[in-house]
């Protein structure tokens, strides 16, 4: 177990050299130009060359790459070249970096919460009109572009609904289920974060319920499920212990490959409701040709994907004994 | 010997997109206290989901068991409530799997596998239930019982997880084990220490076993009785001495002539049945081993031969049984 991570650790670096290698290339190459961004399209080229010098950017490539990766090698990850204009880029991701890590593992766990029992559900009434249901609506969701959500959602929350009640034979008046509210972001706790951790977890609520509806229906064919209910057991006991320890396995590599994902923030969620997160800065940041934040942003996502990918294997090993004496 | 078991006319279907497969149409037998039948056929004719029938393990839908009577004990399994046939069900009458690789839970312990049973039917504590299960590990010869109890399935070999499934059938001391083809997914050798373990612990126990098989050869060790079905009929029964000496059903004579003999003159052949079953969806309203039958005569095509005494204690469903004796003999 302990070589296997030690291994799996050990191609970290290699991994973090083609990403930063390539991400710095591509920042440097590609069009664009934060000195331009910063100065405007008409500055004066003596004053774009001065400035690019000053913060060595006229140099070679493998000049700047060598002295970026020994600042990153002391814990210096460079300036904001543009928007936050020469404050540390290691103290714009700490401080941005907790409001999306909320936001996203908020997203995840209403997601967990919802999409496992409406799969466990869906794959135990296959077919019937409950399946139907929640297939029409996880394949909607999914395909609704998170732009539409956004519109959509608000009108469900936010508006007042007439509805016809029969038993009453009235129409009667819901709503609106949220109250709107304005403003800056409060956290992730506060009325503000519903809707953007709904949106966020629609994804994770469709991946989840089609993985959990596919797997309930794939276990429950078992032989060892007919086992199960020769010895007498109640239906509840075949479910809960027989069929969904093994339908969760699949479940658990989904959520932590998710895990992956936690710091990079969704540029669009964050710009609409002004969550002042790394999402917005990433945004930011590309399109001002922000260099050494687009750097920093990118490798720590790689580093957190490769993160997660380990801790997947290992969970893998905790939860299926197959794989577990293996290692 | 008291009846513990009587099925008459049992009829189980199965509704699939390409129409209503009979799978089991009419079935009646006996089965007496402690006695041994042999459930014969090839792949499909309705032998395991006759005894799935019995034990109401038919996934429905798509199965439904339209019709019949199960009486175990006196009682109709098919009309007593859910609770109650959870009650018989791995603690009067215990199954053993065909394939021991897919018919054990790959993340639950075998000491978690086996105990759940003495648990919810014998009323055991976890610790209690641990130790039997090592003693049952121990009865059906599984080494270092107390080590290996701990085991995942993955670290068992076939044969050990056949045995950990016997004693998972086992464990309340059944009197009924339904073994659905036990040995066919294992090597020779282990089918035989299955075979033994099975024969001992029957006379141990004193339970009856119903052994579903499209072997004769395996059959023949531990029977009293064999049924031969063929496309979800039973077309012939009697003591298995009688059988192999006295076929009376063309389709048995013809299962026979397809096992190898120790006796038989060197380079003789092995005789198949030529043609395939009928299609159980669309059952012929005649025979149905009319096609391949050699001692066919128009009434078969369009009669069904009911199940009638051929001889002492022998049924069988032929209209020219007494042909097939004659004819035989040459």
């Amino acid at each position: 177990m302990g070589t296997f991570i030690l291994r799996r650790l050990l191609w970290l670096p290699v991994l973090l050299f083609f990403v930063s290698v390539i991400t710095f290339a591509l920042g440097l190459y590609g069009p664009g130009d934060p000195v331009q961004v910063m100065l405007g399209l008409h500055a004066n080229p003596e004053t774009v060359a001065r400035i690019r010098q000053e913060y060595g950017l006229d140099e070679p490539f493998y000049v700047q790459y060598v002295n970026y990766v020994k600042n990153v090698l002391q814990g210096n990850f460079g300036y904001s070249l543009v928007r936050y204009r020469d404050q540390p880029v290691g103290r714009l991701i700490a401080e941005h970096l907790p409001v999306t890590v909320q936001l996203n593992l908020c997203a995840i766990v209403v997601g967990i919460l919802i999409g496992v029992p409406l799969g466990l559900i869906a794959g135990l009434y296959r077919d019937r009109w409950i399946d139907l249901a929640v297939r029409a609506v996880v394949i909607a969701s999914i395909s609704l572009p998170i732009i539409l959500l956004n519109p959509v959602l608000s009108f469900i929350f936010f508006r007042e609904h007439i509805v016809f009640v029969p038993l009453l034979d009235r129409l009667v008046s819901i709503g609106p289920l949220l109250p709107q509210v304005a403003g800056r972001w409060e956290g992730v706790l506060s009325p503000k974060a519903i809707l953007p951790v709904l949106i966020e977890a629609t994804g994770v609520i469709a991946i989840l319920t089609r993985q959990m509806r596919a797997g309930m229906i794939e276990v429950l064919s078992e032989d060892y499920i007919r086992t199960a209910r020769a010895k007498g057991l109640r239906e509840r006991v075949v479910i809960v212990r027989h069929a969904m320890r093994n339908a969760l396995i699949p479940i658990v590599t989904l959520v932590g490959l998710m895990l992956g994902g936690l710091v990079a923030g969704s540029f669009l969620v964050e710009s609409w409701f002004d969550v002042p997160g790394v999402g917005r800065i990433a945004y930011e940041a590309l399109f001002a040709r922000d260099y050494y934040v687009i750097m920093a942003l990118t490798l720590l996502i790689a580093l957190a994907y490769v993160l997660a990918n380990l801790l997947v294997d290992l969970m893998y090993g905790f939860l299926d004994p197959r794989i577990r004496t293996m290692g | 010997m008291a009846t513990l078991l009587e099925v008459k006319e049992l009829r189980t279907e199965f509704h699939t997109q390409d129409g209503v497969v009979h799978a089991v149409n009419g079935v009646s037998f006996t089965l007496d206290e402690g006695e041994t039948l042999g459930l014969v056929g090839e792949s499909g004719c309705g032998k395991s989901v006759s005894m799935l029938s019995v034990m109401r393990l038919i996934p429905m839908p798509p199965g439904k068991i339209v019709s019949g009577q199960v009486l175990f004990q006196g009682r109709d399994l098919l009309r007593v409530d859910d609770e109650e046939i959870r009650s018989v069900r791995g603690n009067k009458i215990a199954m053993v799997f065909q394939d021991p690789m897919t018919s054990l839970n790959p993340v639950l312990t075998i000491n978690t596998q086996i105990s759940e049973a003495l648990e919810l039917h014998q009323g055991m504590t976890k610790e209690q239930a641990r130790k039997r299960s090592i003693e049952l590990l121990q009865m059906v010869g599984i080494p270092e019982a107390e080590r290996r109890v701990d085991d995942y399935p993955h670290q068992f070999s076939g044969g050990m997880r056949q045995r950990a499934m016997i004693a998972m059938a086992l464990s309340c001391s059944p009197q009924l084990l339904i073994a659905d083809e036990p040995t066919t997914a294992l090597d020779v050798t282990i089918q035989a220490q299955i075979i033994d373990i099975v024969k001992r612990l029957k006379r141990e126990l004193g339970m009856a076993v119903v052994w579903i098989t499209h072997d004769l050869g395996v059959i023949a060790g531990i029977a009293d009785r064999i049924n031969v079905m063929y496309a979800g009929f039973i077309v012939e029964s009697a003591h298995v001495k009688e059988i192999f000496a006295n076929p009376l059903h063309p389709y048995t004579l013809g299962l026979l002539g397809s096992i190898p003999r120790l006796d038989a003159a060197l380079k003789s052949k092995l005789t198949p049945i030529e043609g395939l079953p009928p299609d159980l969806i669309a059952l012929p309203k005649g025979c149905p081993f009319y096609d391949r039958c050699h001692y066919r005569t128009e009434r078969c095509e369009n009669e069904n031969p009911p199940l009638e005494l051929g001889a002492v204690r022998h049924s069988v469903a032929c209209w020219n049984w007494q042909d097939v004796r004659k004819l035989r003999k040459h």
